[in-house]
């Protein structure tokens, strides 16, 4: 998450000249990043990301201390400010009776509060409603602003409670998680009813009068009545807070915070700080003691590092001292022994856990771009996996780029229409369970319908030939679906076409003698016809012609890597000559050119290839190559061979032979 | 017959081709003399039989092998002129290509940056892209309920939940294959992997789109340090976008790395220094300071190994992953304003690449 830090309030805290240019640079290098520097107000105002684990530089005060530990690695003169509050609190006025707080150590870590009594409801001074607004945040006037200014400047979100609302329904807190169906309103007038869990402050009646650490309710809040405060401040366990927030969607900055574990430890800095700020901009008087309890006081874990294992991380070995001193600058204690550093982090540093955490800190500190950079000279892996061919997918990528055809990245997720267009019924699809738009729901089973609409968008192009390499889904039950790879290819040209470029793909891997079985009934895509991509005992895939009179294909991609060789099978080249010629059959209607020629070409020996040169009408023109190894074929040798090759068709297919032979 | 007579007889055949062709001005002309002289019947074929009559047949068959070059030169040459005799050819006409498609621009990228990697030994994978809970988020050291997963914006899928698996969810990241790298090499290093898959977050603007392609980088091994990583960055640098491109670490936050780091490239136009000029007074609009943010690496995390079977005491590792589409549009010319382009099927975009 992001902090805005204004120039001027982190030098409140920290002694430095350097420049913001030169703090954006630096720190920007070894902690947080400084993204960018606005002009808000008249002052620079740095826009840091700080990481989730960091919460401990959520502040101006935490920016203050990474800043001062980093701007002196880089020789620039840096101290972090020490706090001057007053910390001895006591009673100024006839003391008000503190609440009764009853505390459940289990989700609250400690309960610190006051009461001021006798708030003036002055307007916020122009400095802070400047640093409030160079901050985004609203200004409304004191009271309130002080408690969202404190949070800012240290760290530990607070609350103000109206003192006077909370005495009136009987002065209790029982910090206790809620029943379900519970009802509470925030501050702002939204109302909620509780799912059960979350963690809320009720009173002696059982009423919810907070949700502590997110955000404060109506019937305990400050209004324009309000003349005494209770400053509070809880510390409730994060995944409680997360919870509740998350599930009622409230995401405060209050909530955002505590459920990154704020130091717990803060909290008192942050009530002398706001008591601080009551007294001067409200003349509020302290009306009681302070009440802390703080069961969740836990002792920092040592972390035990292993010398050796610093220069496991780095490549290289830092002197001892220099780990020391930059272990020491960020808050922990050390100490070594036997070549072995243990480290007590600060209470604010809960993400020193691990030796790793440490090496992060050091190395950090020290520099990352103070470390060489290098190749691994460690032995090459040579384990490869055997279900990829990543090769043959880009071969048939650029082939088909090469003969005309575009290809196309569309989306995995397809709305209800296009997932219908599959031919798989809808409820045969893996749905997702919080899609983002309507039209990207369901997992497709098949590319042909996005391809398609690709084709109708882009309407323009006069005929146009697309492909996609992509993963369909196929649900299986109790486990991941099935993920298979597809190639598919959708085209407004004709059939053949489309039939001849997949059979060119299939020649790219020396595959002959790709058969298509048309198949009746199939569902698939809504198709007109469609056959089945056979390569021997194979099937690889289908082609079909789909109602809009475009051709697809898919094809398997794993059972393409069946079949695929990396190489030919040579024959040697013939030193007898081929005979060649025409033969033009007229065939009945519907008759399957492809069973034809299987036909044909099996009716003699010395036939060795027949082609189909051109069809007009029914009639069917036949190139008829001859040959044989021995010796060179006169026309005497030919004539059976032809003879036998046009009975076959006469008997089988009913064919007529156009002309004499 | 002599050596001597026998060469005349050869002569006026040459003599006699010359003349011919002097009024040969077509290319089949010069076809037909071919015939008419070095042809199955042609004067020299006939000619050559004669050899048997010559007193001196090895003198007089290295004539004939002279002479028949000659021939065939003078054939040579008539035919090229004749060619010169075709009808004249307008040379700037435009050509006339063959219709030609293109590969995608991000199978473009994915393949340099394959072909980049596989040089210093990774090895390309693939993983599910529909992956359990476990391989997305809880093996990398991001237990349930995690605030580190709100960055991930992620798609659930409507299927039961796995007892040990966890939820079905759509691969946020291609870090899903860390621990199923781990799995496929039985826990056995040396580990090199990169992974280039489609990813999924529910999000979408200008500069994101609900599906996106990310490549992870994997190694682990004894005696692997952050210097094995900022090398493999800087050298993907230089490759990727050319000589003097530069990499850079900055300290960030992943669960499943310790320590975390955040990846710049510099600027190939004002090569990091956010100016065009020596002087500092033109600022680089291609760039916001030099360098360019692209993704996240780190030394992998203890419990990530863990999870993969792999002692962490006895080795180390390190990952780096980011979007393909942020990668390769950060080349200079392929600046898009929305890369959602990428996905929309429009050939008036995909014909440019």
């Amino acid at each position: 998450m992001n902090i805005l830090i204004p120039h001027t309030w982190l030098k409140e805290h920290l002694e430095t000249e350097a420049d913001p240019k030169t703090i954006q640079k630096n720190v920007s290098l070894c902690g947080p990043s400084v993204e960018r520097i606005y002009d808000i107000e008249g002052d620079n105002v740095y826009d840091i990301e700080v990481t989730t684990n960091r919460v401990d530089s959520m502040s101006v005060r935490g920016i203050a201390r990474e800043t001062a530990v980093i701007l002196k690695q880089f020789d620039i003169k840096a101290e972090l400010k020490p706090l001057t509050l007053l910390e001895d609190l006591q009673p100024e006025v006839e003391p008000l009776p503190l609440p009764k707080i009853i505390n459940d150590p289990e989700l609250s870590k400690r309960v610190i509060c006051v009461v001021l009594q006798g708030v003036k409801r002055n307007p916020t001074p122009e400095w802070m409603a400047k640093r409030l607004l160079q901050t985004e945040q609203n200004v409304h006037d004191a009271v309130i602003d002080i408690t969202n200014y404190v949070t800012h400047e240290l760290g530990h979100p607070c609350h103000a409670f109206d003192y006077d609302k909370l005495m009136n329904t009987g002065g209790e807190i029982n910090i206790v998680e809620a029943k379900s169906n519970e009802t509470f309103t925030t501050l702002d007038g939204n109302e909620f009813t509780t799912v059960g869990g979350e963690v809320v402050f009720k009173n002696g009646e059982g009423e919810i009068i907070d949700l502590p650490s997110i955000k404060g309710t109506v019937n305990t809040s400050i209004d324009d009545s309000t003349q005494n405060v209770l400053l509070l401040l809880e510390s409730i366990t994060a995944e409680k807070v997360r919870f509740a927030s998350m599930t009622h969607a409230i995401r405060t900055t209050a909530a955002q915070l505590m459920e990154k574990h704020v130091d717990p430890e803060l909290a008192k800095t942050v009530l002398l700080r706001g008591v601080e700020l009551y007294r001067e901009l409200c003349e509020a008087k302290i009306a009681s003691p302070i009440y802390d309890d703080f069961p969740g006081k836990v002792e920092p874990t040592p972390v035990i590092v292993p010398l050796h294992r610093i220069t496991d991380y780095l490549g290289l070995t830092i002197e001892t001292d220099r780990i020391v001193s930059i272990l020491e600058t960020l808050g922990c204690t050390t100490t070594v022994s036997d070549e072995v550093l243990t480290v007590t982090p600060p209470t604010f540093r809960p993400d020193i856990a691990i030796p790793a955490d440490v090496i992060e800190e050091i190395a950090r500190i020290y520099g990352y771009h103070n470390l060489p950079s290098t190749l691994m000279d460690t032995p090459i892996p040579t384990t490869k996996p055997s279900d990829v061919d990543f090769v043959l997918e880009n071969r048939i990528k650029h082939f088909l780029a090469n003969i005309g055809w575009q290809e196309i990245y569309s989306y995995s997720m397809v709305s209800e229409a296009i997932a219908k267009q599959s031919g798989y019924a809808l409820d045969g699809h893996l749905a997702l369970q919080n899609p983002l738009t309507d039209d990207r729901i369901y997992m497709r089973r098949s590319l042909v319908p996005s391809l398609e609409e690709i084709i109708a968008q882009n309407a323009r192009e006069e005929h146009l030939s697309v492909f996609e390499i992509a993963n369909v889904y196929h649900p299986l039950a109790h486990q991941l679906p099935s993920q298979e790879l597809m190639l598919t290819m959708v085209s407004t040209d004709q059939y053949t076409t489309v039939k001849g470029a997949l059979e060119a793909v299939m020649c790219q891997f020396f595959v002959e003698n790709v058969k298509v079985k048309p198949i009746d009934g199939s569902h698939l895509c809504n198709s007109v016809q469609c056959g089945e991509v056979w390569v021997g005992n194979n099937l690889l895939g289908s082609i079909m012609v789909l109602p809009t009179g475009h051709t697809a294909a898919e094809l398997q991609i794993s059972q393409l890597m069946k079949v695929a060789q990396k190489h030919p099978t040579y024959h040697s080249i013939p030193k007898t000559a081929e005979v060649r010629e025409d033969i033009t059959l007229t065939l009945p209607e519907k008759t399957l050119v492809g069973e034809v020629i299987k036909t044909l070409q099996s009716s003699h020996e010395l036939i060795t290839s027949i082609e189909l040169k051109d069809v007009y009408h029914q009639n069917y023109t036949f190139a008829i190559t001859y040959w044989q190894p021995e010796e060179n074929l006169s026309s005497a040798d030919v004539e059976p061979a032809r003879k036998a090759l046009v009975e076959a068709a006469e008997a089988q297919y009913s064919a007529q032979l156009v002309g004499e032979i | 017959m002599t050596t001597a007579e026998y060469s005349q007889k050869l002569d006026t055949v040459v003599t006699e081709l010359k003349t011919a062709l002097q009024s040969a001005t077509s290319s089949e002309t010069v076809e037909a003399l071919k015939t008419e002289y070095l042809g199955k019947k042609g004067s020299f074929t006939l000619l050559s039989k004669q050899i048997k009559d010559v007193d001196d047949k090895k003198e007089a068959g290295q004539l004939l092998n002279t002479t028949k070059q000659t021939l065939e030169d003078m054939l040579a040459t008539a035919r090229t002129t004749a060619a010169k005799k075709l009808a004249w050819i307008d040379l700037t006409m435009p050509g006339k290509k063959p219709e030609v498609g293109h590969t995608h621009p991000v199978s473009q990228a994915m393949e340099e940056i394959t072909h980049i990697f596989e040089q210093i030994g990774f090895t390309r994978v693939r993983y599910p892209e529909v992956d359990w809970d476990h391989y997305v988020f809880e093996a990398l050291n991001m237990p349930k309920s995690h605030p580190a997963r709100d960055e991930w914006e992620t798609f659930f899928v409507d299927a039961p939940v796995d007892n040990q698996m966890g939820k079905m969810v759509l691969t946020t990241h291609t870090s899903n294959g860390q621990v199923r790298e781990m799995e496929r090499l039985n826990s056995q290093p040396p580990i090199r992997m990169i992974n280039i898959a489609r990813c999924y977050r529910r999000q979408q603007d200008a500069t994101h789109t609900q599906m996106f392609h990310q490549f992870e980088g994997l190694v682990v091994d004894k005696g692997i340090t952050i210097q094995h990583l900022k090398g493999t960055l800087d050298y993907f640098a230089e490759q990727f976008y050319g000589p003097g491109t530069k990499s850079r670490i900055r300290p960030f936050h992943f669960q499943f790395t310790e320590p975390s780091f955040e990846v710049d490239f510099s600027c190939q136009i004002c090569h990091g220094t956010g100016y065009l000029d020596d002087a500092e007074t033109q600022k680089c609009r291609f760039c916001k300071s030099g360098w360019h943010e692209v993704g996240g690496a780190g030394m992998v995390h203890p419990n990530v190994l863990k999870a993969g079977g792999i002692d962490p005491d006895e080795y180390t590792g390190f990952a780096f992953g980011w979007g393909i589409e942020r990668t390769y549009t950060l080349k200079e010319g392929l600046n898009l304003d929305d890369i959602r382009l990428l996905y929309s099927g429009d050939l008036r975009f995909l014909h440019q690449f």
